[in-house]
């Protein structure tokens, strides 16, 4: 894990490539998910109550295939933001080599499973 | 957290963290209980109707605020990252994601208080 204030600490402290392109991917994902989930939560929680989310209207709603790719987009890089950010978690605060692998061996099944479930679930209908 | 240590720098540090773990829980609950619909609409509903009384819509309020306060603070982060002033403002800069995620809870809370008193 990478603690650096600047970019060019980060690139002085990474110890691996992958290392340091988690830690970019982390800001440009992250800015990217400013706008997409600001403004899902803006149009689906804010415009609109909870009754209104029923069945009917979700699946209206994934009919178009822009709020398709919209929802798909937020669900991929949410997830990949979400479980990495995890990951810095589980490695500052489960010390011992072989809890860590399992608690991310189980974490990151769910994550995946979560993923798969939700990719499905966008495009069946 | 040698970098952090003390004063404002921590708070957001920990609350960055915070916001970010109880995010993720959420996402994953929610990519659940919407993705239900693949089930059918019984089995959607019987979730969903659960999400219209009123301590999940309090929830909500707390949801937009958590992500505002993410979404915010992980600017204040890039801007600290990538330009020269940056870590010299970082405790204002902070102050004002403090000030956007109360706006954000208040506007929240204001839209949401008739749905939460009436049920709908």
């Amino acid at each position: 894990m990478i603690r650096a204030r600047t970019f060019t600490d980060a690139r002085a402290q990474s110890h691996t490539n992958a290392e340091l392109n988690w830690w970019i991917f982390m800001r440009i994902s992250g800015l990217i998910l400013m706008f997409l989930v600001l403004g899902h939560i803006y149009m689906t929680f804010i415009q609109v109550s909870e009754s209104d989310a029923t069945y009917d209207a979700v699946v209206n709603k994934l009919a178009n295939p822009a709020w398709k790719f919209y929802d798909w987009l937020i669900l991929s890089l949410s997830l990949l933001h979400g479980a990495n950010g995890a990951r810095y978690s589980i490695e500052d605060y489960v010390r011992s080599r072989p809890n860590r692998a399992w608690v991310k061996g189980v974490f990151y099944t769910v994550v995946a499973l979560v993923f798969a479930f939700g990719t499905v679930g966008l495009f069946s209908i | 957290m040698r970098m952090y240590r003390g004063r404002e720098g921590q708070w957001a540090f920990l609350l960055h963290r915070l916001s970010g773990l109880a995010i993720l829980a959420y996402l994953l609950l929610h990519v659940f209980s919407i993705g239900s619909f693949i089930f059918g609409e019984e089995f959607y509903m019987v979730i969903h109707e659960r999400y219209d009384l009123w301590p999940f819509r309090v929830g909500l309020i707390f949801v937009t605020a958590g992500v505002v306060y993410h979404a915010f603070n992980g600017l204040r982060i890039i801007i600290m990252d990538f330009t020269g002033f940056g870590v010299a403002y970082q405790r204002q800069m902070w102050y004002g994601v403090l000030l956007i995620s109360a706006a954000a809870f208040v506007y929240a809370a204001w839209t949401l208080y008739p749905r939460i008193m009436g049920g709908y």
